[in-house]
Order: C-alpha cells, then structure tokens, then sequence
C-alpha cells in the first residue's frame, strides 16, 4: 500500500545540503585499486553525520555524465577549523578511473550531505561488519562512537564506548585491506578476513561474526558491502535477535530523490513497496526490508 | 495562474503564459521538493513535477537507470503514488512555490485521462497539463503518442473537458513528429513538448543480459540534444504550434540552440539530476543574453535560425 496523507519529507531528504565546487586536496593509495580522496569543502563536513553520502562529479564535461555517491571516511580540519571531507573509493568504471588522476587543485563539484546516515551507537557492544569497499562508513562511526570526534550541527551527542566496538572487515585478499592504520588510531577491536587466507580468518567475514555473536552478543550490527554478504549478515542478525543495520550501495542518479532510481523493496503492512535508497536510506533497519 | 512580472522573458504559448522560457522536466525534477536545497524555485518559468497515473504504480525492477556515453538510460516506469496521493500530498506544496505548476499526465486510454484532467481542472492554481502520451517505459504509452489519431483524440477530449492550458508531450521514436505534433494541433494542444526520451539499451555481454531491470528504456541528456533539435527544427517548419524545447540541454547555449530553432521555451530534464542549481542560473544568464542580442524580448529570437529548411520534412533528413 502506498502511504497517504503522511509523509512529507523522508528522513534522508536534506534540506541543509549544498552543492558547490570543492578543491581536491590530497589523494592517497589505501590499497590496491583503491584510494583516499581529500576534498576541500568546509560546509559539506560542517553538516555531516556518519553513513551519510555525498554525490561527486567532475567539474565540467559530459562524460563521465552523472554523479556518483561515496560515503564518508572521515571529515578533516586545517588551521584548527573543519575544512572538508575524506572518502575512499574503488576504481571499478569510467568516473573512478578519471578521479584516480586527479591531482591536488583540481576543481571537482559535490553535492550533500545525503541520506540519513547511521542511528547515534548504542550504549553497550557495537559491531560494524565491512566487506571490500564498505569498510569505509565504519571510520566515522568508530570515531564518533570511540568519543575520538563529534560530527553534524550542532554536533550530535553520545555514549563513548571505544572497549566495546568491534569492526570485522573482509575482503577478497590482503592486497584489498584499506586504511587499517585509520581504525587502529581509536582503540578499536579489528579482526580481518580474506576468501583466500592470506591475510587474518580463512574465509567470509560472517564467520568471524558468528564467533562474536556466540561469545558476546552485541546491542546493534551495522554493516555495508556486498550484497550477498548483507544478506547473510542480516539473517545471522535476525536468528540471534540482534539489531542489524544496512548501508545499502543502490545505483543512482541524483542523490536526492528526484529520479526514482536506487529503489529498494522494503515492507509494507501488506507486503512491500519500492522505496527510494538516497532519501529513505541508504542505511535501512534490515528487518525493514525484503532481502 | 501567471507569475512574475511582466518582462522580456515572458512567453506565450497560446493560453499558457510564463514568465521566462525555462522549464524543468517531468520525471527529472521529483516533486520539487526534492530541489529545495538547490534552487530558488520563483527563478523558474514553471516547474512540472513527475508523471502522475490514476492509480499507484510500483514502476519497473531496478536497476532503473545507467549512464551511457554523455547520457543516461531510465526505466524508472512511471513510480507514482496515483493521483489522489498526488494531490494531497504534493500540490499543496508545488502551488506554494511561487512559480507555475504544469501537471504531467499519463492514462492508459482517453477515459483515464479525461477524468484527471476533470479532477486536476478544479486547481485554477494550476498553470497547464502536460500529456504524457509518450512514456516509452510503459506499455501503452508509446502506442498512444506513435498514432497521429489517438493523440488527436485525447488532445480534443481533454480539451473538450477542462479550462486547463494543454500541452502534448511527444516521443521522437516514430518516423514522422511533425505529423504527431499536427495531431496533438488539430486536437486543441496550446503547445508540444519535444521530445521525450529516445529508446534505447544497455547490454552486458558477459552475463548476457540487459543492464537495465526493464530490459530497454529511454536515452536523456547531452547524447540526445541533437535528435531534439533536429525535431524541433522539422516541427516548427511544419506545424503552427508553440514548442518545447527538451533533451539535453546542460547550458545557455543549448537553451538558445533550442530557441533559434523554433522552441519558445525549454525544459531542462538530465541535467537536474547533476546540476540541480542550472535551471535557475540559466535564468539569469537568459535575462543577459537577450540584453546582448539587442532585441525586446526573448520571444523575438524564436525561430530565428536562417538555414534553408528540409526540402522534405516527412523524411528522414539522412535521406535527402
């Protein structure tokens, strides 16, 4: 059934997000493939929260046509004031191969901060599941949930809990793991898995997750990655009556609602019903949705 | 329902008055209030939300959109609410803008759309219709828009029902728009937009299936701005009928490529999507190059473009 009379404004549908030019600052390798992408532009880091997401372009031409979204990384500061935003990213088509050459200076446009981000951490045991690139919302979430950083405005408030945060991160090979000197700087428990064992557990992350879940069960999972893996991840969730939250990676066009792209099927009190990713999400309660 | 003041932007479309030539597109700009971060909605010449259907529609599987080369592929299949949620949830908010509201419509027959156009009559608020009789995403729907007799009889049948300014919304996926744009005249149009999506698909080979959940769908944006234009052009030689100009346009060159060849005003459709503040700077930028061009208003500069025409405008210009 479709909604009536109430809505209006979906929680991820912004209203205090910008679009400007910001300069690109840095761009570091993280790992093979993949890079850390510095931008200048303060208003968009003032503004946002871990698990949200900002849509990127280059400044002129029309092709690569369409912005693409990244979630954030980290938010950075110069001069003792915020300046702007750190994201990483994957090469894996047209746009991510020109951003792989973009040099310091260069003018870029971006437009957010999108979507409605994480719930603020539980108070007790949180654990964030990765795979591949979608370790890279989980940064922030660390941050704020360690008491490192305080991020929106007005910054929002939590419990610190840096002994009770675990992050299970998995990728195809050691080669892949991405900014693990980042995490390590809160205090945080990592564990690694690799599908080809050369590096940390032999196998798929949901493994080491149910280790953690037998052993000491969390207040709330939040995850992001495959989507296979989400799945899996929001079943063991399910069967162990643990909260689970998805970062869902839906292919989109604007970011903002406007094209009715990156649908997700979540349910309805009859059955379920498309919904758009970028302003009801991207981060669903995964018992919300039809997996 | 006319906005602004009275200036050298303003354009007239038969019934329809606007108060600059610059549009957004249906399908392209959600319900505005997705904008609202971006963009002064009072810059606009008028806003025209997504298409509405009678009844919800759940639209097609994703993936619904990809990028192709300087341009994009949607087969959003016209996801809507219905009309009844459409105008409870957000006409209020669209005639609070300050801007004119042009509602695009889509039926699956003419009784479908008459009854909207019956329902939406009673928002004198409202500045027009737009008919949707071109969605390729639908089954039906280009059907409707490919018959020169069935865009006819709707233009007339919805004419014959509401007050309501009408505007055609044409596909260019027929071998002859300028008789479809005839048609959509002859039935009582005040204007045709032209044009909607161009059919297409994307293919991945390797796992050899379509990219697109839909299986093909429409191609928007800069990739398409030459086919608009060369419709436009073979329309407005051959039909007395105002034009809106649509597809592709990303700046004011392109706005003012549309005038010259024959479009009194434009939509902008993709470019929304990764330029959500363009249409209200394209205004502005408007405003001064029709300070520059030396003449009274932009309407002057419509259809000014001095190549000879078609010698044949019922073919494929390929051809001659």
């Amino acid at each position: 059934m479709k909604l009536m009379g109430l809505i209006s404004t979906p929680p991820g549908m912004r209203t205090d997000a910008i679009e400007t030019t910001a300069t690109v600052v840095e761009q570091v390798r993280m790992a093979r493939d993949t890079y850390r992408l510095r931008l200048r532009c303060p208003d968009v880091a003032k503004r946002i929260v871990p698990g949200q997401f900002f849509m990127v372009r280059p400044s002129t031409g029309s092709d690569p046509l369409l912005g693409r979204p990244f979630a954030l990384y980290d938010v950075f500061e110069e001069n003792g004031a915020l300046a702007g935003i750190d994201f990483g990213y994957l090469v894996v088509g047209k746009l991510t191969s020109e951003m792989s050459r973009w040099q310091p200076g260069d003018m870029v446009r971006i437009w957010g901060p999108l979507g409605n981000g994480f719930p603020t951490p539980p108070p007790g045991r949180l654990i964030m599941v990765g795979g591949g690139i979608g370790q890279t919302p989980f940064l922030a979430v660390s941050r704020e949930a360690s008491g490192a950083r305080r991020y929106g405005r007005p910054a929002r408030t939590i419990s610190a809990n840096a002994e009770r945060l675990t992050l299970l991160y998995g990728v195809r090979s050691r080669e892949y793991l991405a900014g693990l000197d980042d995490f390590r700087r809160d205090g945080l428990t990592i564990r690694l898995s690799t599908d080809d064992g050369s590096e940390g557990h032999h196998g798929y992350v949901t493994e080491l997750l149910d280790e953690e879940i037998a052993s000491d069960p969390p207040a709330a999972v939040y995850c992001c990655g495959p989507e296979p893996m989400m799945h899996a991840v929001s079943e063991r969730c399910e069967r162990a009556c643990v909260p689970c939250w998805l970062s869902l990676e839906s292919p989109m066009a604007c970011g903002f609602g406007a094209c009715f792209s990156c649908v997700v099927k979540v349910k309805t009190g009859d059955g379920w019903d498309y919904r758009r990713s970028c302003v009801e999400g991207p981060v669903f309660r995964a018992d919300e949705l039809v997996l | 329902m006319s906005y602004g003041p009275v200036s050298r932007l303003a354009v007239q479309l038969n019934r329809l008055r606007l108060a600059n030539p610059i549009l957004v597109a249906s399908g392209t700009f959600g319900y505005a209030r997705e904008m609202a971060a971006y963009i002064d909605f009072r810059q606009l010449g008028g806003v025209i939300p997504k298409t509405v259907t009678p009844l919800p529609r759940l639209g097609n599987p994703p993936p619904r959109t990809v990028e192709t080369p300087s341009g994009m592929l949607n087969s959003i299949g016209l996801d809507n609410d219905g009309l009844d949620a459409f105008i409870e949830k957000h006409l209020p908010y669209l005639l609070s803008l300050g801007t004119a509201v042009i509602v695009n419509i889509a039926g699956k027959d003419e009784d479908e759309f008459v009854a909207m156009a019956k329902r939406l009559d009673e928002f004198e608020e409202l500045s027009a219709l737009e008919l949707n009789v071109s969605c390729p995403n639908v089954t039906g729907g280009v059907d409707y828009g490919t018959d020169p007799a069935k865009t006819e009889a709707v233009v007339r049948a919805v004419r014959d029902t509401c007050e309501l300014p009408i505007i055609a919304k044409l596909t260019p996926n027929v071998a002859n728009v300028p008789e479809i744009a005839a048609a959509a005249a002859a039935g009582g149009a005040d204007a045709v937009s032209l044009i909607n999506t161009v059919q297409g698909m994307a293919v991945d080979w390797r796992r050899r299936r379509p990219v697109l959940g839909n299986g093909i769908g429409g191609l928007s944006g800069p990739a398409i701005k030459p086919v608009a234009l060369r419709i436009v052009w073979q329309v407005a030689k051959a039909v007395k009928i105002p034009i809106i100009g649509v597809g592709g346009i990303q700046s004011l060159d392109d706005v003012m490529e549309f005038i010259v060849a024959g479009a009194t005003a434009v939509q902008i459709g993709t470019a929304n999507f990764y330029d959500p503040g363009l249409a209200g700077r394209l205004v502005a930028e408007l405003e001064r190059i029709v300070e520059g061009e030396g003449v009274e208003c932009v309407a002057d500069l419509v259809g000014t473009l001095s190549l000879p025409s078609p010698s044949c405008h019922f073919q494929d210009v390929a051809s001659i």
